[in-house]
């Protein structure tokens, strides 16, 4: 009875092919502009958009290599005892494990060190400057920054800074291949400017997306956890969401991303909101009271390796932030930072308190374990090329 | 001629009494009461029994290579309360007349909620039996049969892919209708619409429109119909408020069960529908009927696709659906098949396109066209009173389901002394 059915139905069908143009089956054309195109091999899963690449840096493998190099090197410093990686370590998913970082000149960096994983998806780098939005910007603080001094690269050493880097053979093949259409890339200023974009090219290309979570390969405490993460009672997940764990996370599909910063109630030392100076975030940059303590979303991934935790490592472990998070700030009794966060009049409205239990507490911190991505910690690609 | 299907006609077409099928569902919503006549309350309880639901628990309903929203939720395993309506009609005076009209409409997790359907003035003119008529407020559409009945007086306890892919099962919203109404077999009108019914949005830019055209006749032991609509739609930033819409909210799944967020990709742009309907029956006994009926349905979309993260793509979508439903009733027994089928060409561009395209749904999958085939048997057991078996063969997702369903559907008359049926 069906395939007399089927026949009839057949037939009727034909008809409507005609008045429907002839399309037969179902598809999808999709014309992506171009999003997945690189001539840099990114390694980041097709579930993944690629991040933008600057016009005037695109990503290429040698850039990335040279990049390497200088990243590891210590010249790059007043002293020749501070390099990039000396706050970045690659076990530490690049950062450093300190609560404040120390310059070349022993100056103490009022912030933490941030991971570096995935700094391509950030629309806003560092913790809380709006009108940082290129690694190739970044990059220059720390090199030639003199509030705090990092590397220490300044008028007075830079030449001759340069002269110990055009003086390696291995940089002189390593600068010709990155810019292969330049004649003298490790000459004077274009020296510098090719400097920085390789040192953001290698840094652009930390990509890290092969976590057990990423493979599907949670624990069912870890499970648990990232259903906690997702509820509606921790709301977690509406800052740190995404791919990335990050609402501050642009690439290639995205056409503009607004800044956003938050204060998470974690000082309040004035009982009108304040922050000790001079970490006082997006409102250092702008001067705009109400932005007082915001900070940009930091990623999640890799976070287990990387405490202490906030803008100024003042919280040594994860199970702590969650706990300020929960109480809806963070109170410090005493001291010259005392003061009852959870009461901050700019504290971010979605930060409210909520009951957690120690159980529930662990499992959350194992979701947050989950998203460690142990190759990315020891991938020889990423490590030191000197050693 | 003219045509007027009273609620008791409605019912005697039900029980196969040798009128068309398609005809009793068009006059369900858009009866209009004659003069003298008492107040009309009408009620419908419609119970169903299934085997499975389409998609398990926490995963959401979404046929690949559509756009999907509205009241379009996935059937349920087990029990399931279909509807219970309640319409009233009233004719105050010679032209004008007023309905109102209650319904439960499915929601999340099998629950359910109750919606003003009907709260309509409409007015007849020039005439007493027009034949124009004008009505507004909230209403049904009437450019489309699809549109036009609930479950319970359709043949199958699950609509149709084009009322649920294209229009998101229900279509009730508040505008204003001019039509020519049922004379000489005719209907014809145009619908404005505030925009509140899927696909649809009803803010300062959205809206909608609709045009419609139809002809019924009967000669001896045949009767035909068939009709003609478009439909156009504008939308801006339209949600699948299934699932999405305004602040999202996790599903919260059962320990060891894993509930995702739902992608809460938007779309803003044009829709444009249009169909055709037509129908035919010949009475081949004195209580029995063989017919054929069917639908197809042309959809056109054309904006962008886009998500709170800044995310755009350019969509071109061009979609249609059909439905061919042959029957045969004998006595109190009617058997009907129907077999449907969607295909979806859909280009998206943009840097983004992938990754909204899967969001919204909107991605085929490689070699897979929704097809659906039913079979139904529906047994008018008392004049209010019907039972119906039903087996769907569901291709509709890449993985092909099959599954059962029993039910059972009252209706009459709620007010005393005028059941008549």
């Amino acid at each position: 009875m069906f395939a007399v059915f089927r026949i009839n139905v057949a037939v009727f069908f034909a008809v409507t092919l005609l008045l429907s143009g002839c399309q037969t089956e179902s598809q999808t054309f999709v014309d992506d502009a171009g999003a997945r195109e690189s001539a840099f091999d990114w390694r980041v899963p097709a579930s993944v958009p690629l991040p933008y690449e600057p016009d005037d840096n695109p990503m290429t493998e040698e850039k990335f290599q040279l990049g390497r190099h200088l990243f590891y090197d210590a010249r790059l410093s007043v002293n020749g005892e501070i390099s990039c990686a000396s706050c970045h370590e690659q076990a530490r998913a690049f950062s450093d494990g300190q609560q404040h970082p120390s310059g070349a000149t022993g100056e103490v960096h009022p912030r933490n060190s941030q991971s570096l994983t995935n700094a391509a998806y950030f629309n806003n780098l560092t913790w809380g400057n709006p009108a940082l939005a290129t690694i190739e910007q970044q990059v220059m603080l720390p090199l030639f920054g003199e509030s705090p001094i990092e590397h220490g690269i300044n008028e007075d050493n830079f030449e001759q800074i340069l002269m110990s880097i055009q003086a390696d053979e291995t940089y002189l093949r390593l600068y010709a291949e990155a810019f292969p259409e330049q004649d003298e890339p490790l000459l004077g200023e274009l020296a510098w400017d090719n400097s920085v974009k390789a040192i953001a090219s290698f840094v652009r290309g930390m990509t890290s997306f092969d976590s057990a979570f990423d493979r599907g390969e949670m624990s069912d405490a870890a499970k648990r956890g990232e259903a906690l993460f997702n509820s509606e009672r921790l709301e977690c997940f509406h800052c740190h969401d995404g791919y990335n764990f990050s609402d501050a996370t642009i690439d290639r599909g995205v056409t503009f991303l607004e800044p956003l910063f938050h204060n998470t109630g974690l000082y309040n030392i004035d009982g009108m909101g304040a922050y000790p100076d001079p970490n006082t975030g997006r409102h250092e940059v702008t001067g705009n009271p109400d932005h007082m303590g915001q900070f940009r979303t930091p990623s999640l991934r890799n976070v287990a390796v990387t405490a202490p935790y906030n803008h100024d490592g003042s919280v040594p472990t994860l199970d702590g932030v969650i706990r300020n998070y929960a109480a809806g700030g963070r109170v410090i009794a005493s001291g010259e930072h005392a003061g009852d966060g959870r009461m901050n009049p700019f504290k971010d409205g979605v930060l409210v308190s909520f009951q957690i239990t120690d159980a529930e507490v662990d499992d959350l911190v194992a979701f947050l374990e989950s998203l460690t991505d142990d190759a990315f910690l020891t991938d020889p690609r990423f490590s030191d090329p000197w050693r | 001629m003219k045509i007027i299907l009273t609620p008791s006609k409605r019912l005697a077409c039900a029980a196969g009494m040798s009128v068309v099928l398609i005809l009793p569902s068009q006059a369900s919503a858009h009866y209009i009461p004659a003069e003298g006549e008492p107040v009309q309350v009408h009620g419908t309880v419609m119970t169903t029994w299934r085997s499975a639901s389409p998609v398990d628990e926490y995963e959401f309903w979404q046929i690949p290579g559509t756009s999907m929203g509205g009241d379009a939720w996935p059937v349920s395993q087990g029990v399931s309360l279909d509807e219970v309506s309640v319409m009233a009609a009233k004719r105050f005076d010679q032209n004008t007349f007023v309905k109102l009209g209650v319904s439960t409409h499915d929601g999340s997790d099998g629950h359910q909620s109750v919606g003003i359907e009907h709260a309509s003035l409409g007015f007849v003119c020039c005439d007493s039996k027009g034949p124009w008529v004008v009505e507004a407020g909230r209403m049904t559409a009437a450019f489309s049969p699809e549109l036009l009945a609930h479950r319970s007086a359709s043949e199958f306890t699950e609509p149709s892919l084009i009322a649920d892919v294209f229009f998101g099962r229900h279509f009730h919203d508040q505008g204003l209708r001019v039509w020519l109404h049922e004379t000489a077999g005719w209907s014809a009108g145009a619908e404005v619409w505030q925009g509140k019914a899927f696909p649809a949005t009803d803010d300062s830019d959205g809206g909608a429109w609709d045009a419609f055209a139809r002809y019924a006749f009967s000669t001896g032991r045949i009767h035909a119909d068939v009709g003609v609509w478009h439909y156009r739609a504008q939308a801006t930033s339209r949600a699948d408020h299934r699932y999405g819409g305004g602040h999202q909210h996790t599903p919260v799944a059962a320990p060891g069960e894993v509930a995702t967020i739902f992608p809460d990709v938007r779309y803003t742009g044009d829709v444009d529908l249009t169909g055709v309907h037509a129908g035919s029956s010949v009475r081949i006994g004195a209580e029995s009927t063989l017919g054929i009926k069917g639908a197809w349905a042309q959809l056109n979309m054309e904006g962008v696709l886009h998500d709170s993260g800044s995310r755009e793509a350019d969509i071109v979508a061009d979609q249609y659906a059909v439905w061919l439903q042959p029957y045969l009733t004998l006595h109190n027994h009617t058997v009907s098949l129907r077999a449907e089928r969607l295909v979806a060409d859909n280009t998206l561009t943009g840097a983004a396109a992938a990754t909204l395209g899967e969001g919204a749904g909107l991605l085929s999958e490689d070699g897979h066209t929704p097809e659906r085939f039913s079979l139904s048997w529906l047994y008018q057991w008392r004049p209010q009173v019907e039972f119906r078996a039903e087996y769907i063969s569901d291709q509709t997702l890449p993985e092909e389901q099959d599954r059962f369903a029993v039910g059972v559907v009252w209706q009459g008359s709620l007010l005393s002394g005028h059941a008549g049926h």
